[in-house]
Protein backbone atom coordinates (compact mmCIF):
# COMPACT_ATOMS: atom_id res chain seq x y z
CA UNK A 1 0.00 0.00 0.00
CA UNK A 2 3.01 2.50 1.02
CA UNK A 3 4.59 1.91 -2.42
CA UNK A 4 1.36 3.57 -3.81
CA UNK A 5 2.57 6.51 -1.85
CA UNK A 6 6.26 6.84 -2.53
CA UNK A 7 6.11 6.05 -6.63
CA UNK A 8 4.67 9.38 -7.36
CA UNK A 9 7.85 10.80 -5.08
CA UNK A 10 11.04 9.20 -7.37
CA UNK A 11 10.28 6.30 -9.52
CA UNK A 12 6.94 7.64 -11.22
CA UNK A 13 7.73 11.34 -10.69
CA UNK A 14 5.30 13.12 -13.01
CA UNK A 15 7.44 16.31 -13.81
CA UNK A 16 10.78 14.58 -14.05
CA UNK A 17 10.12 10.89 -15.39
CA UNK A 18 6.66 11.12 -17.11
CA UNK A 19 6.73 14.46 -18.30
CA UNK A 20 3.16 15.19 -18.08
CA UNK A 21 1.88 18.94 -16.08
CA UNK A 22 4.92 20.86 -17.79
CA UNK A 23 2.79 24.74 -18.58
CA UNK A 24 2.00 25.00 -14.67
CA UNK A 25 5.38 23.87 -13.68
CA UNK A 26 7.19 26.01 -15.79
CA UNK A 27 4.73 29.33 -15.57
CA UNK A 28 5.02 29.31 -12.08
CA UNK A 29 7.92 28.29 -10.68
CA UNK A 30 9.03 32.55 -11.03
CA UNK A 31 9.11 32.41 -7.07
CA UNK A 32 8.88 29.12 -4.48
CA UNK A 33 5.44 30.34 -2.70
CA UNK A 34 3.62 30.91 -6.16
CA UNK A 35 5.55 27.15 -6.18
CA UNK A 36 4.05 25.94 -3.16
CA UNK A 37 0.68 27.67 -3.79
CA UNK A 38 0.37 25.77 -7.06
CA UNK A 39 1.18 22.55 -6.22
CA UNK A 40 -1.18 22.77 -2.45
CA UNK A 41 -3.94 23.47 -5.36
CA UNK A 42 -3.13 20.61 -7.46
CA UNK A 43 -2.30 17.75 -4.09
CA UNK A 44 -6.29 18.45 -3.42
CA UNK A 45 -8.15 18.65 -6.50
CA UNK A 46 -5.52 15.42 -7.42
CA UNK A 47 -6.65 13.95 -3.83
CA UNK A 48 -10.35 14.81 -4.28
CA UNK A 49 -11.44 14.02 -8.08
CA UNK A 50 -9.39 10.62 -7.30
CA UNK A 51 -11.50 10.03 -4.17
CA UNK A 52 -14.49 10.67 -5.97
CA UNK A 53 -13.78 8.83 -9.10
CA UNK A 54 -13.14 5.99 -7.11
CA UNK A 55 -15.96 6.08 -5.93
CA UNK A 56 -18.59 6.55 -8.63
CA UNK A 57 -16.44 4.01 -10.86
CA UNK A 58 -19.55 2.07 -11.38
CA UNK A 59 -21.74 4.89 -11.39
CA UNK A 60 -19.87 6.55 -14.43
CA UNK A 61 -20.80 4.72 -17.65
CA UNK A 62 -17.79 3.58 -19.23
CA UNK A 63 -18.40 5.36 -23.02
CA UNK A 64 -18.60 8.73 -21.67
CA UNK A 65 -16.12 8.44 -18.65
CA UNK A 66 -13.58 11.36 -19.74
CA UNK A 67 -16.23 13.91 -20.02
CA UNK A 68 -17.18 12.91 -16.40
CA UNK A 69 -14.17 13.19 -14.88
CA UNK A 70 -13.70 16.15 -16.60
CA UNK A 71 -16.86 17.97 -15.14
CA UNK A 72 -15.62 15.96 -11.42
CA UNK A 73 -11.97 17.85 -12.00
CA UNK A 74 -13.25 20.70 -12.97
CA UNK A 75 -15.81 21.39 -9.82
CA UNK A 76 -12.67 20.85 -7.17
CA UNK A 77 -10.47 23.10 -9.95
CA UNK A 78 -13.32 26.10 -9.48
CA UNK A 79 -13.68 25.21 -5.34
CA UNK A 80 -9.65 25.69 -5.74
CA UNK A 81 -9.94 29.03 -6.97
CA UNK A 82 -12.91 30.52 -5.50
CA UNK A 83 -11.45 29.85 -1.96
CA UNK A 84 -8.02 31.00 -3.12
CA UNK A 85 -9.59 34.08 -4.31
CA UNK A 86 -11.52 34.55 -0.94
CA UNK A 87 -8.33 33.90 1.29
CA UNK A 88 -5.35 34.05 -0.67
CA UNK A 89 -6.04 36.79 -3.10
CA UNK A 90 -1.97 37.81 -3.54
CA UNK A 91 -1.58 34.53 -4.23
CA UNK A 92 -4.46 34.23 -6.77
CA UNK A 93 -3.31 37.29 -8.61
CA UNK A 94 -0.12 36.06 -8.83
CA UNK A 95 -0.85 32.42 -10.24
CA UNK A 96 -3.70 33.61 -12.53
CA UNK A 97 -4.79 32.18 -15.54
CA UNK A 98 -3.17 28.82 -14.20
CA UNK A 99 -5.20 28.03 -11.38
CA UNK A 100 -8.33 27.28 -13.45
CA UNK A 101 -6.16 25.88 -16.33
CA UNK A 102 -5.12 22.97 -13.23
CA UNK A 103 -8.17 21.32 -15.31
CA UNK A 104 -6.33 20.70 -18.32
CA UNK A 105 -3.58 19.08 -15.51
CA UNK A 106 -2.61 15.94 -17.52
CA UNK A 107 -1.57 14.59 -14.32
CA UNK A 108 -4.96 14.55 -12.74
CA UNK A 109 -7.08 13.30 -15.42
CA UNK A 110 -3.93 10.60 -16.21
CA UNK A 111 -4.39 9.30 -12.64
CA UNK A 112 -7.98 9.11 -12.70
CA UNK A 113 -7.73 6.95 -16.10
CA UNK A 114 -4.75 5.14 -14.99
CA UNK A 115 -5.45 4.52 -11.80
CA UNK A 116 -8.17 5.64 -9.39
CA UNK A 117 -11.20 4.06 -12.51
CA UNK A 118 -9.78 0.75 -11.13
CA UNK A 119 -8.68 0.81 -7.34
CA UNK A 120 -10.57 0.73 -4.03
CA UNK A 121 -10.75 4.71 -2.76
CA UNK A 122 -7.67 4.21 -0.36
CA UNK A 123 -5.36 3.14 -2.60
CA UNK A 124 -6.40 5.99 -4.59
CA UNK A 125 -6.14 8.26 -2.05
CA UNK A 126 -2.28 7.50 -1.43
CA UNK A 127 -1.80 7.58 -5.56
CA UNK A 128 -3.36 11.11 -5.31
CA UNK A 129 -1.10 12.22 -2.28
CA UNK A 130 1.84 10.57 -3.89
CA UNK A 131 1.66 12.28 -7.20
CA UNK A 132 0.59 15.52 -5.46
CA UNK A 133 3.23 15.96 -3.55
CA UNK A 134 6.02 14.71 -6.07
CA UNK A 135 4.46 17.41 -8.24
CA UNK A 136 4.71 19.90 -5.15
CA UNK A 137 8.88 18.73 -4.83
CA UNK A 138 10.25 19.09 -8.06
CA UNK A 139 8.06 22.35 -8.77
CA UNK A 140 9.08 23.49 -5.93
CA UNK A 141 12.75 22.82 -7.14
CA UNK A 142 12.62 24.70 -10.03
CA UNK A 143 10.98 27.78 -8.25
CA UNK A 144 13.92 27.53 -5.94
CA UNK A 145 16.64 27.46 -8.35
CA UNK A 146 14.94 29.75 -10.70
CA UNK A 147 14.78 32.53 -7.81
CA UNK A 148 17.96 32.06 -6.21
CA UNK A 149 19.95 32.04 -9.13
CA UNK A 150 17.14 34.71 -10.92
CA UNK A 151 16.70 37.38 -8.90
CA UNK A 152 18.58 36.44 -5.24
CA UNK A 153 15.69 35.73 -3.24
CA UNK A 154 13.61 32.94 -1.78
CA UNK A 155 10.39 33.95 -0.89
CA UNK A 156 8.71 32.06 1.72
CA UNK A 157 5.08 32.18 3.02
CA UNK A 158 5.31 35.31 5.77
CA UNK A 159 8.56 36.23 4.82
CA UNK A 160 11.10 36.91 2.30
CA UNK A 161 15.06 35.92 2.80
CA UNK A 162 17.50 37.42 0.51
CA UNK A 163 20.18 35.49 -0.48
CA UNK A 164 23.51 37.52 -0.48
CA UNK A 165 25.99 38.00 -2.81
CA UNK A 166 23.55 36.30 -5.76
CA UNK A 167 21.41 39.42 -5.20
CA UNK A 168 23.08 42.27 -6.02
CA UNK A 169 23.67 40.55 -9.47
CA UNK A 170 21.31 38.13 -9.62
CA UNK A 171 21.36 35.82 -13.53
CA UNK A 172 17.91 37.49 -14.74
CA UNK A 173 17.51 35.35 -17.54
CA UNK A 174 16.46 32.27 -15.58
CA UNK A 175 13.75 34.38 -13.76
CA UNK A 176 12.36 34.80 -17.82
CA UNK A 177 10.58 31.84 -19.51
CA UNK A 178 14.18 31.13 -21.53
CA UNK A 179 15.91 30.25 -17.98
CA UNK A 180 12.54 28.12 -16.96
CA UNK A 181 13.03 26.04 -20.17
CA UNK A 182 16.86 25.67 -19.26
CA UNK A 183 16.34 24.81 -15.89
CA UNK A 184 13.98 22.15 -16.58
CA UNK A 185 16.37 20.96 -19.75
CA UNK A 186 19.02 20.47 -17.17
CA UNK A 187 16.75 18.90 -14.59
CA UNK A 188 15.60 16.68 -16.89
CA UNK A 189 19.58 15.48 -18.27
CA UNK A 190 20.34 14.81 -14.79
CA UNK A 191 17.83 12.27 -13.94
CA UNK A 192 17.80 10.83 -17.47
CA UNK A 193 21.40 10.48 -16.41
CA UNK A 194 20.93 8.85 -13.15
CA UNK A 195 18.82 6.40 -14.66
CA UNK A 196 21.00 5.65 -17.34
CA UNK A 197 23.72 4.73 -14.50
CA UNK A 198 21.20 2.57 -13.05
CA UNK B 1 -30.30 0.65 -27.07
CA UNK B 2 -32.66 3.51 -26.53
CA UNK B 3 -32.44 2.78 -22.84
CA UNK B 4 -29.05 2.53 -22.62
CA UNK B 5 -28.68 5.76 -23.72
CA UNK B 6 -31.03 7.63 -21.72
CA UNK B 7 -29.15 6.20 -18.32
CA UNK B 8 -25.84 7.16 -19.72
CA UNK B 9 -27.41 10.25 -20.49
CA UNK B 10 -29.19 10.68 -17.15
CA UNK B 11 -25.90 9.74 -14.95
CA UNK B 12 -23.79 12.47 -16.89
CA UNK B 13 -26.69 14.87 -15.67
CA UNK B 14 -26.70 14.08 -12.31
CA UNK B 15 -22.76 14.37 -12.22
CA UNK B 16 -23.00 17.49 -13.76
CA UNK B 17 -26.36 18.92 -11.76
CA UNK B 18 -24.40 17.71 -8.10
CA UNK B 19 -21.09 19.35 -9.53
CA UNK B 20 -23.00 22.30 -10.43
CA UNK B 21 -24.97 22.38 -6.81
CA UNK B 22 -21.94 22.17 -4.97
CA UNK B 23 -20.10 24.61 -6.74
CA UNK B 24 -23.20 27.68 -6.11
CA UNK B 25 -23.14 26.55 -2.31
CA UNK B 26 -18.92 27.02 -2.05
CA UNK B 27 -19.64 30.41 -4.10
CA UNK B 28 -22.34 31.73 -1.92
CA UNK B 29 -20.04 31.33 1.45
CA UNK B 30 -16.61 32.70 -0.79
CA UNK B 31 -18.37 35.61 -3.09
CA UNK B 32 -18.99 38.14 0.17
CA UNK B 33 -15.19 36.78 1.23
CA UNK B 34 -13.69 37.78 -1.82
CA UNK B 35 -15.72 41.39 -2.46
CA UNK B 36 -14.93 42.38 0.83
CA UNK B 37 -11.01 41.70 0.78
CA UNK B 38 -11.32 43.46 -2.39
CA UNK B 39 -12.72 46.41 -0.91
CA UNK B 40 -10.32 46.66 2.16
CA UNK B 41 -7.34 45.92 0.04
CA UNK B 42 -8.26 49.56 -1.60
CA UNK B 43 -9.39 51.10 1.88
CA UNK B 44 -6.00 50.04 3.15
CA UNK B 45 -4.12 51.75 -0.25
CA UNK B 46 -6.49 54.58 -0.17
CA UNK B 47 -5.10 55.53 3.47
CA UNK B 48 -1.87 54.91 2.65
CA UNK B 49 -1.64 57.33 -0.17
CA UNK B 50 -4.21 59.88 1.34
CA UNK B 51 -2.36 62.58 3.36
CA UNK B 52 -5.17 65.15 4.86
CA UNK B 53 -8.92 65.62 3.86
CA UNK B 54 -12.02 63.68 3.25
CA UNK B 55 -12.05 61.34 0.19
CA UNK B 56 -15.43 61.80 -1.89
CA UNK B 57 -17.83 59.77 -3.96
CA UNK B 58 -16.53 57.19 -6.45
CA UNK B 59 -16.57 59.01 -10.11
CA UNK B 60 -15.92 57.19 -13.16
CA UNK B 61 -13.14 57.26 -15.21
CA UNK B 62 -12.96 58.15 -18.90
CA UNK B 63 -12.74 54.48 -20.23
CA UNK B 64 -8.99 55.07 -21.42
CA UNK B 65 -6.39 55.38 -18.89
CA UNK B 66 -8.31 56.01 -15.63
CA UNK B 67 -10.56 53.35 -14.17
CA UNK B 68 -12.17 55.66 -11.78
CA UNK B 69 -11.57 58.39 -9.06
CA UNK B 70 -12.12 59.79 -5.51
CA UNK B 71 -12.01 63.62 -5.28
CA UNK B 72 -10.93 64.65 -1.97
CA UNK B 73 -12.02 67.84 -0.38
CA UNK B 74 -10.58 69.73 2.50
CA UNK B 75 -13.27 71.92 4.59
CA UNK B 76 -15.29 71.14 1.30
CA UNK B 77 -12.94 72.38 -1.50
CA UNK B 78 -11.43 70.01 -3.89
CA UNK B 79 -7.55 69.55 -2.91
CA UNK B 80 -6.72 66.49 -4.42
CA UNK B 81 -7.60 63.34 -6.73
CA UNK B 82 -6.52 59.67 -6.24
CA UNK B 83 -6.73 58.43 -9.27
CA UNK B 84 -7.16 54.67 -10.58
CA UNK B 85 -4.66 54.50 -13.17
CA UNK B 86 -4.79 51.47 -15.93
CA UNK B 87 -1.13 51.23 -18.33
CA UNK B 88 0.31 48.23 -19.56
CA UNK B 89 3.48 46.07 -17.84
CA UNK B 90 5.76 44.11 -19.44
CA UNK B 91 3.87 40.99 -17.83
CA UNK B 92 0.21 42.52 -18.38
CA UNK B 93 -1.97 45.15 -17.17
CA UNK B 94 -1.02 47.53 -14.65
CA UNK B 95 -3.16 48.82 -12.23
CA UNK B 96 -1.84 52.07 -10.16
CA UNK B 97 -3.71 54.47 -7.74
CA UNK B 98 -2.32 57.49 -6.84
CA UNK B 99 -2.99 60.73 -5.04
CA UNK B 100 -2.61 63.72 -7.58
CA UNK B 101 -2.65 67.59 -6.42
CA UNK B 102 -5.51 69.57 -8.02
CA UNK B 103 -2.20 71.33 -9.99
CA UNK B 104 -1.29 67.99 -11.58
CA UNK B 105 1.23 67.27 -8.60
CA UNK B 106 2.32 63.32 -7.81
CA UNK B 107 1.90 62.94 -4.37
CA UNK B 108 2.10 59.31 -3.48
CA UNK B 109 1.58 56.41 -5.81
CA UNK B 110 0.92 52.21 -5.37
CA UNK B 111 1.12 50.03 -7.99
CA UNK B 112 -1.80 47.37 -7.12
CA UNK B 113 -1.72 44.66 -9.75
CA UNK B 114 0.50 43.51 -12.45
CA UNK B 115 2.21 40.87 -13.70
CA UNK B 116 6.12 41.84 -14.37
CA UNK B 117 8.95 39.76 -13.49
CA UNK B 118 9.74 38.87 -9.98
CA UNK B 119 13.59 40.95 -9.60
CA UNK B 120 13.30 43.41 -12.07
CA UNK B 121 9.60 44.67 -12.89
CA UNK B 122 7.77 43.33 -9.49
CA UNK B 123 10.33 45.86 -7.82
CA UNK B 124 7.63 48.69 -8.90
CA UNK B 125 5.29 47.03 -6.16
CA UNK B 126 7.93 48.43 -3.03
CA UNK B 127 6.79 51.83 -1.98
CA UNK B 128 10.24 53.36 -2.77
CA UNK B 129 10.05 52.69 -6.62
CA UNK B 130 6.94 55.49 -6.92
CA UNK B 131 9.52 57.99 -4.66
CA UNK B 132 11.00 58.95 -7.80
CA UNK B 133 7.99 60.47 -9.05
CA UNK B 134 6.55 62.37 -6.02
CA UNK B 135 6.45 66.07 -6.27
CA UNK B 136 6.63 66.09 -10.38
CA UNK B 137 3.75 66.56 -12.66
CA UNK B 138 3.27 70.40 -11.83
CA UNK B 139 5.80 72.63 -12.12
CA UNK B 140 8.41 69.78 -13.25
CA UNK B 141 7.27 67.09 -15.76
CA UNK B 142 6.98 63.40 -15.00
CA UNK B 143 9.78 61.25 -15.64
CA UNK B 144 8.82 59.67 -18.56
CA UNK B 145 12.69 58.20 -19.55
CA UNK B 146 15.38 57.28 -17.93
CA UNK B 147 17.23 60.17 -18.73
CA UNK B 148 15.30 62.62 -16.88
CA UNK B 149 16.37 60.86 -14.17
CA UNK B 150 19.28 61.32 -11.50
CA UNK B 151 21.77 58.65 -12.65
CA UNK B 152 20.91 56.59 -9.19
CA UNK B 153 17.65 56.66 -9.71
CA UNK B 154 18.09 54.98 -13.35
CA UNK B 155 20.62 52.10 -12.68
CA UNK B 156 17.41 50.52 -10.50
CA UNK B 157 15.03 50.47 -13.14
CA UNK B 158 17.95 48.93 -15.77
CA UNK B 159 16.51 45.88 -16.76
CA UNK B 160 12.78 47.06 -16.46
CA UNK B 161 12.61 49.27 -19.08
CA UNK B 162 8.97 48.45 -19.77
CA UNK B 163 7.67 48.24 -16.56
CA UNK B 164 9.30 52.15 -15.81
CA UNK B 165 7.50 53.43 -18.97
CA UNK B 166 4.01 51.81 -18.07
CA UNK B 167 3.92 53.56 -14.79
CA UNK B 168 5.12 56.67 -16.17
CA UNK B 169 2.94 57.04 -18.74
CA UNK B 170 0.04 56.07 -16.29
CA UNK B 171 0.98 58.70 -13.92
CA UNK B 172 1.74 61.35 -16.67
CA UNK B 173 -1.60 60.49 -17.66
CA UNK B 174 -3.26 60.66 -14.52
CA UNK B 175 -1.46 64.00 -14.23
CA UNK B 176 -2.82 65.70 -17.30
CA UNK B 177 -6.05 64.55 -16.09
CA UNK B 178 -6.00 65.84 -12.45
CA UNK B 179 -5.04 69.14 -14.15
CA UNK B 180 -8.05 68.50 -16.74
CA UNK B 181 -10.55 68.17 -13.40
CA UNK B 182 -8.93 71.30 -12.08
CA UNK B 183 -10.70 71.22 -8.54
CA UNK B 184 -13.77 70.87 -9.65
CA UNK B 185 -16.24 67.78 -8.11
CA UNK C 1 -6.92 46.45 -29.48
CA UNK C 2 -6.66 46.70 -32.85
CA UNK C 3 -6.41 43.30 -34.78
CA UNK C 4 -2.77 43.63 -35.88
CA UNK C 5 -1.82 44.69 -32.37
CA UNK C 6 -3.43 41.35 -31.35
CA UNK C 7 -2.03 39.25 -33.66
CA UNK C 8 1.52 40.54 -33.22
CA UNK C 9 0.97 40.15 -29.10
CA UNK C 10 -0.05 36.55 -29.43
CA UNK C 11 1.97 35.11 -31.88
CA UNK C 12 5.06 37.22 -31.03
CA UNK C 13 5.25 39.00 -27.91
CA UNK C 14 3.30 36.15 -25.59
CA UNK C 15 3.53 33.52 -27.83
CA UNK C 16 1.58 30.86 -26.47
CA UNK C 17 4.72 28.14 -25.97
CA UNK C 18 8.12 30.40 -25.76
CA UNK C 19 6.15 32.79 -22.89
CA UNK C 20 3.56 31.59 -21.60
CA UNK C 21 4.22 27.70 -21.45
CA UNK C 22 0.94 27.33 -22.85
CA UNK C 23 0.37 23.61 -24.80
CA UNK C 24 4.02 22.31 -23.83
CA UNK C 25 2.89 18.90 -23.62
CA UNK C 26 2.25 18.65 -27.30
CA UNK C 27 5.28 20.89 -28.09
CA UNK C 28 7.20 18.20 -26.51
CA UNK C 29 5.58 15.19 -27.34
CA UNK C 30 4.71 15.65 -31.12
CA UNK C 31 7.82 17.95 -32.24
CA UNK C 32 9.89 15.00 -33.23
CA UNK C 33 8.64 15.35 -36.71
CA UNK C 34 7.90 18.10 -39.49
CA UNK C 35 4.68 16.50 -40.71
CA UNK C 36 2.78 15.56 -37.71
CA UNK C 37 4.14 18.85 -36.54
CA UNK C 38 2.32 20.84 -38.92
CA UNK C 39 -0.80 18.77 -38.26
CA UNK C 40 -0.78 19.08 -34.64
CA UNK C 41 -0.35 22.87 -35.40
CA UNK C 42 -3.32 23.37 -37.85
CA UNK C 43 -5.37 21.18 -35.21
CA UNK C 44 -4.74 23.52 -32.79
CA UNK C 45 -5.39 26.68 -34.64
CA UNK C 46 -8.36 25.68 -35.86
CA UNK C 47 -9.30 24.52 -32.21
CA UNK C 48 -8.41 27.61 -30.77
CA UNK C 49 -9.64 29.73 -32.93
CA UNK C 50 -13.66 28.34 -32.69
CA UNK C 51 -13.48 27.61 -29.23
CA UNK C 52 -12.42 31.26 -28.40
CA UNK C 53 -15.66 32.27 -30.36
CA UNK C 54 -17.94 29.60 -28.76
CA UNK C 55 -16.71 30.45 -25.38
CA UNK C 56 -16.89 34.24 -25.63
CA UNK C 57 -20.79 33.47 -26.72
CA UNK C 58 -21.04 31.09 -23.91
CA UNK C 59 -19.89 33.58 -21.24
CA UNK C 60 -21.69 36.53 -22.78
CA UNK C 61 -25.04 34.42 -23.76
CA UNK C 62 -25.46 32.30 -20.47
CA UNK C 63 -23.09 32.90 -17.74
CA UNK C 64 -23.46 36.48 -17.75
CA UNK C 65 -26.91 37.09 -18.45
CA UNK C 66 -27.58 34.17 -15.67
CA UNK C 67 -25.48 35.30 -13.37
CA UNK C 68 -23.59 31.83 -13.50
CA UNK C 69 -19.86 33.40 -14.00
CA UNK C 70 -18.63 31.14 -10.88
CA UNK C 71 -19.22 27.98 -13.53
CA UNK C 72 -16.82 29.41 -15.95
CA UNK C 73 -14.56 26.95 -16.08
CA UNK C 74 -16.63 23.77 -15.52
CA UNK C 75 -18.98 25.04 -18.72
CA UNK C 76 -16.01 26.05 -20.67
CA UNK C 77 -14.13 22.72 -20.92
CA UNK C 78 -17.07 20.85 -21.62
CA UNK C 79 -17.63 23.10 -24.80
CA UNK C 80 -14.20 22.22 -25.66
CA UNK C 81 -14.87 18.57 -25.19
CA UNK C 82 -17.67 18.74 -27.03
CA UNK C 83 -16.33 20.99 -29.98
CA UNK C 84 -13.20 18.85 -29.94
CA UNK C 85 -15.58 15.62 -30.54
CA UNK C 86 -17.73 17.21 -32.95
CA UNK C 87 -14.69 18.72 -35.17
CA UNK C 88 -13.63 15.19 -34.93
CA UNK C 89 -16.84 13.95 -36.02
CA UNK C 90 -17.41 16.24 -39.11
CA UNK C 91 -13.64 16.24 -40.72
CA UNK C 92 -14.38 12.59 -40.72
CA UNK C 93 -16.92 12.84 -42.03
CA UNK C 94 -16.53 15.84 -44.66
CA UNK C 95 -12.73 14.90 -45.55
CA UNK C 96 -11.11 11.73 -44.99
CA UNK C 97 -8.22 12.09 -46.03
CA UNK C 98 -8.15 15.67 -43.86
CA UNK C 99 -9.04 13.02 -41.05
CA UNK C 100 -6.43 11.07 -42.15
CA UNK C 101 -3.42 13.99 -41.21
CA UNK C 102 -5.38 15.82 -38.21
CA UNK C 103 -7.53 12.80 -36.61
CA UNK C 104 -4.58 11.52 -34.41
CA UNK C 105 -3.63 14.39 -32.83
CA UNK C 106 -7.62 16.15 -32.48
CA UNK C 107 -8.29 13.68 -29.09
CA UNK C 108 -5.48 14.58 -27.65
CA UNK C 109 -6.55 18.70 -28.40
CA UNK C 110 -9.01 18.76 -25.10
CA UNK C 111 -6.32 19.08 -22.59
CA UNK C 112 -4.22 21.36 -24.72
CA UNK C 113 -4.00 24.58 -22.08
CA UNK C 114 -3.71 26.22 -25.08
CA UNK C 115 -7.23 26.03 -25.82
CA UNK C 116 -8.85 26.45 -22.35
CA UNK C 117 -6.15 29.28 -21.91
CA UNK C 118 -6.82 31.68 -24.83
CA UNK C 119 -11.02 31.13 -23.71
CA UNK C 120 -9.93 32.34 -20.32
CA UNK C 121 -7.48 35.16 -21.03
CA UNK C 122 -10.12 36.39 -24.22
CA UNK C 123 -12.48 36.56 -21.68
CA UNK C 124 -10.75 37.43 -19.25
CA UNK C 125 -9.17 40.89 -21.23
CA UNK C 126 -12.65 41.81 -22.53
CA UNK C 127 -12.50 41.37 -26.09
CA UNK C 128 -15.99 41.35 -28.24
CA UNK C 129 -16.39 38.49 -30.24
CA UNK C 130 -14.37 39.46 -33.09
CA UNK C 131 -11.51 39.99 -30.93
CA UNK C 132 -11.79 36.74 -29.54
CA UNK C 133 -12.05 35.30 -32.53
CA UNK C 134 -8.80 36.36 -33.50
CA UNK C 135 -7.17 36.10 -30.52
CA UNK C 136 -7.68 32.57 -30.45
CA UNK C 137 -6.28 32.64 -34.12
CA UNK C 138 -3.20 33.90 -33.32
CA UNK C 139 -2.58 32.07 -30.19
CA UNK C 140 -3.06 28.94 -32.63
CA UNK C 141 -0.60 30.80 -35.39
CA UNK C 142 2.01 31.07 -32.21
CA UNK C 143 1.79 27.49 -30.97
CA UNK C 144 1.83 26.63 -35.31
CA UNK C 145 4.87 28.67 -35.35
CA UNK C 146 7.24 27.55 -32.43
CA UNK C 147 6.18 23.98 -33.32
CA UNK C 148 7.01 23.88 -36.80
CA UNK C 149 10.63 25.78 -35.73
CA UNK C 150 10.90 23.14 -33.33
CA UNK C 151 10.25 20.02 -35.28
CA UNK C 152 12.91 21.24 -37.93
CA UNK C 153 15.72 21.80 -35.35
CA UNK C 154 14.42 18.24 -33.71
CA UNK C 155 14.70 16.48 -36.99
CA UNK C 156 18.66 18.02 -37.41
CA UNK C 157 19.27 17.04 -33.76
CA UNK C 158 18.17 13.41 -34.38
CA UNK C 159 21.17 12.82 -36.25
CA UNK C 160 23.75 14.79 -33.98
CA UNK C 161 26.19 13.03 -31.35
CA UNK C 162 24.53 14.31 -28.25
CA UNK C 163 25.40 13.02 -25.04
CA UNK C 164 23.13 10.19 -23.66
CA UNK C 165 21.85 12.30 -20.61
CA UNK C 166 21.11 14.73 -23.12
CA UNK C 167 19.15 12.66 -25.74
CA UNK C 168 15.14 13.16 -26.64
CA UNK C 169 13.05 15.27 -23.93
CA UNK C 170 16.29 17.53 -21.81
CA UNK C 171 18.11 18.85 -25.29
CA UNK C 172 14.34 19.61 -26.70
CA UNK C 173 13.86 21.74 -23.55
CA UNK C 174 17.23 23.07 -24.27
CA UNK C 175 16.28 24.28 -27.32
CA UNK C 176 13.09 25.61 -26.77
CA UNK C 177 14.94 27.53 -23.58
CA UNK C 178 17.12 29.01 -27.17
CA UNK C 179 14.25 30.08 -28.64
CA UNK C 180 12.64 31.59 -25.88
CA UNK C 181 15.97 33.96 -25.85
CA UNK C 182 15.43 34.50 -29.63
CA UNK C 183 11.76 35.08 -29.02
CA UNK C 184 12.94 38.39 -25.92
CA UNK C 185 13.69 40.54 -28.64
CA UNK C 186 9.64 40.68 -29.46
CA UNK C 187 8.18 42.62 -26.24
CA UNK C 188 5.67 45.44 -25.74
CA UNK C 189 8.38 47.79 -26.80
CA UNK C 190 7.77 46.79 -30.44
CA UNK C 191 3.88 46.70 -30.49
CA UNK C 192 4.28 50.60 -29.19
CA UNK C 193 6.94 51.34 -32.08
CA UNK C 194 5.17 49.39 -34.47
CA UNK C 195 1.98 50.77 -34.27
CA UNK C 196 2.54 53.70 -31.49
Amino acid sequence: MIKEFTKGLFKENPIFVIALGLCPTLATSTMVINALGMGAGVIFVLVCSNIFISLLKDFIPDTVRIPAYIVVIAAFVTIVQMVMEAYCPALYAALGVFVPLIVVNCIILGRAEAFANKNKVLPSILDGLGMGIGFTISLTLIALIREVLGSGTITLPGCVITVPGISLAPIRVIAFPAGALLVLGLLRAYFQHRSIKK
Amino acid sequence: MIKTVISIALRLMIICLVAAGALAYVNGITAPQVAASKAQAELDALSVINQAGTIGKKVEGDGAGVNYYFPVTDNGTVTNYILSLKSQGYGGDLIILANFKANGEIIDAKLMEDAETPGLGKKAEESWYMNKFKGTGASTPVPVKKTMLAAADADVISGATITFTGVSKALEYGSDFAKKLGGQQ
Amino acid sequence: MTFIAIIITYVFINNFILNQFMGMCPFIGVSKDYESAVGMGFAVTFVTSVASLATWCVQHFLLIPFGLTYLQTITFILVIAALVQFVEMVVHKVSPSLYKSLGIFLPLITTNCAVLGIALIAVGKNYNALESFVAGLAAGLGFLLAIVLMSCIRERLADEDIPKAFKGAPIAFITASLMALAFMAFDAALLNNLIG
